[in-house]
């Protein structure tokens, strides 16, 4: 149609780029939070790239020790004088992340005696964050798990609820139908942690307080309408000359819908379960309020950032583990966002 | 558990009936059955009148019972009106969601304008900008607040350009300047949803449309105005409600990254009566009053929005 001069392409271009920056910019940085090392957490001005490697110098002493100097972006400092290869091998690990054996650091270090000072390089432990994180946060494992089967129960309730009404909502035509599409939009309006509170009660009663089904009833919630919405939108364009012709051949209802509905609307209910997952996924309100014991794994990680700073790039790395599903479940659905609403139109 | 079971064994139930039915009339068509949708539909019912509808109503019991258990109208919200920060709350949450929600709109429209004018890589920009809804909001707090700490890699940036000589301390921000941080934040988390309601509102804006206006010497910012934002206006309303129910409910990333009581929001309340003094019975009921009174603020904002939007509509048709 018409096209940008060059002012216009820069300023797009500019707009584009800071957008960019912006993005890319924090996450490169929190990424290398994850992977930073207790030295190179006190570093400052950080770097953007994350280091995978160590260099120390380390000086010959009396009595058999050696001086280990880093570089914290200041210059060398002197760190630690041993000869001690457990001591050693715990410093290397706490403060570099670098897991090599005692003896081993003792036996690179002895060549200094005959050289003088060396640098010596070492691989850092790349997972060692995530390892210790798992191990500092006591709960974080049976965290995971709960977080995996809280996400895996708001499927199955959601999908199986709200897909029938879906169903319902395409193939029937039927009284009442425009206000339940509003109540089941009232519903989705409505605050979560409005309701998380009586819940907790109505739970306890059910004897499904501190459970991953009771937390799992509440995020069907708001998914119930959501896949409700999602299923119908897709059942509608399902032709339902297909369905019939399939039961003119002799199919009874159950074998057409497995045989011919089902495969068809697959696309919308993995869209629909993605949506549970996440929500199950992220939350953190409904199960602080609604759990004890039995935590899901944000909450673990909320828990784990506390009001300090340090020891920060453990919680750094338990999000890194909490993001990847997050991340890779919101790119497949993002098609769907627009039906979130359920194309009411308000 | 019980719960379930009955959801289940009702849609088990429909399936059979279903079944026995069909097999009588297998030709006849299936939508005629009258009762069929109201079976359909009944999982979804029960579920919602016992998960939603009875905490709901539990709810707002106890919003007007005293501790004794009698009725009482305004007990409850003078103990929440007398509570710690509740003034300050209210006046943050309804900053934060007016500045926030046209900030993060204008922001999307933008992006989404640019990033649907297809040209080479626009997609992959696209996809760059999609990232940060995709992050967790746990994840997002923790992403920040090694940004905002004093040796964090904001300081670190504003140091490298020679910005700032000394490191800011972030994290004693307080009282509105603690809320435009979280403001900022919550932009950078969200607005890339809010983009993507917009941007596939734009891809239904026919080319022809736009075409035939300039073939009339329309200018760019006419056609913008004129054809554009009137067809993508459903999208826009989405949008706008969908970050206004969002933002009244703001909370985590307060805590997370400031900590309680730094910048003090209606949910960011509740959080703190459930989590930091639980088990009062004050606290409990200050909790229950909070929730409900946020509520009916979403409720009224919603319709509040809804009324103008359509009325505006109303003018223009």
């Amino acid at each position: 149609m018409d096209r940008l001069n060059t002012i216009q392409k820069t300023v797009v271009a500019i707009i584009l780029a800071t957008m960019a920056i912006v993005v890319i910019v924090p996450i490169l940085f929190f990424l290398n939070v994850a992977f930073s090392s207790d030295v190179e957490m006190s570093k400052f001005p950080k770097s953007i790239i994350p280091s995978f490697t160590l260099t120390v110098k380390v000086v010959p002493a009396d009595n058999g020790e050696y001086e280990i100097f880093y570089d914290n972006g200041e210059g060398y400092r002197s760190i630690l004088t041993t000869k001690n290869p457990i001591k050693l091998e715990n410093h290397f690990r706490r403060q570099y992340n670098v897991s090599v054996p005692g003896e081993k650091l003792l036996r690179d270090f002895s060549q200094t005696r005959i050289n003088g000072p060396m640098e010596f390089k070492y691989q850092k432990d790349i997972l060692y964050n995530f390892k210790q994180f798992f191990a500092i946060v006591n709960n974080a494992l049976p965290a995971l798990k709960n977080s995996i089967i809280v996400s895996l129960y708001t499927i199955m309730i959601s999908l199986t609820i709200g897909s029938l009404a879906g169903y319902a909502m395409a193939r029937y035509k039927f009284k009442f139908k425009e206000t339940i599409n509003v109540s089941m939009l009232i519903v989705r309006m409505f605050p979560t942690v409005g309701i998380s509170i009586p819940m907790a009660i109505l739970l306890i009663k059910f004897g499904l307080f501190d459970t991953m089904l009771g937390l799992a009833l509440l995020y069907s919630v708001p998914n119930i309408a959501l896949t409700a919405w999602i299923t119908s939108s897709i059942f509608v364009g399902i032709n339902p000359e297909l369905e019939e012709a399939s039961m003119v051949f002799g199919a009874n209802r159950f074998q057409t819908f497995m045989h011919i509905t089902l495969p068809l609307a697959l696309p919308a209910l993995a869209a629909s379960s993605m949506y549970a997952f996440l929500t199950a996924w992220n939350d953190t309100i409904s199960a602080l309020i609604l759990t004890n014991e039995n935590q899901t794994l944000a909450l673990v990680v909320y828990k784990a950032i506390g009001t300090t700073s340090s020891g920060i790039q453990y919680a750094a790395a338990g999000s890194v583990v909490l993001i990847i599903p997050a991340l890779v479940f919101t790119f497949i659905i993002r098609k769907y966002v627009n039906q979130m609403w359920g194309g009411v139109e308000l | 558990m019980k719960n379930i079971k009955l959801a289940d064994s009702k849609k088990s139930s429909i399936t059979k009936l279903d079944n026995s039915k069909q097999n009588k009339r297998i030709c006849d068509t299936i939508f005629s059955k009258k009762s069929v949708p109201y079976l359909l539909l009944m999982p979804a019912f029960a579920f919602y009148a016992i998960f939603w509808l009875a905490p709901v109503i539990s709810g707002m019991m106890e919003v007007f019972t005293d501790m004794d258990g009698n009725f009482t109208l305004i007990e409850n919200f003078k103990l929440m009106f007398q509570s710690d920060l509740f003034g300050e709350s209210i006046k943050n949450t309804a900053i934060f969601a007016a500045v926030s929600v046209v900030l993060q709109y204008f922001i999307a429209l933008l992006l989404a304008v640019l990033l649907n004018s297809k040209f080479r890589g626009s997609k992959f920009l696209m996809f760059i900008a999609m990232i940060p809804m995709a992050i967790t909001p746990t994840a997002v707090a923790i992403l920040w607040k090694t940004g905002l700490i004093k040796e964090g890699w904001i300081n670190s940036i504003l140091m490298f350009f020679n910005i700032v000589k000394k490191p800011i301390v972030f994290m004693n921000a307080e009282g509105l300047s603690a809320v435009l941080l979280v403001m900022l934040i919550d932009t950078w988390t969200v607005t890339p949803s809010v983009m993507i309601i917009l941007s596939s509102g734009l891809q239904g804006v026919q080319k022809e449309l736009k075409e035939a206006a300039y073939t009339f010497g329309a200018s760019k910012w006419a056609i913008f105005k004129d054809i554009t934002l009137p067809i993508i206006k459903p999208s826009i309303i989405t949008s706008v409600i969908l970050r206004l129910i969002a933002a009244i409910q703001v909370w985590a990333i307060a805590v997370m990254v400031l900590g309680y009581g730094k910048a003090p929001f209606l949910v960011e309340r509740i959080a703190f009566y459930v989590d930091v003094v639980p088990g009062l019975p004050t606290s409990e009921k200050i909790a229950f009053t909070l929730s409900f009174t946020t509520t009916v603020i979403v409720l009224a904002a919603t319709v509040i929005y809804l009324r103008i939007s359509r009325r505006k509509t109303g003018g223009n048709n």
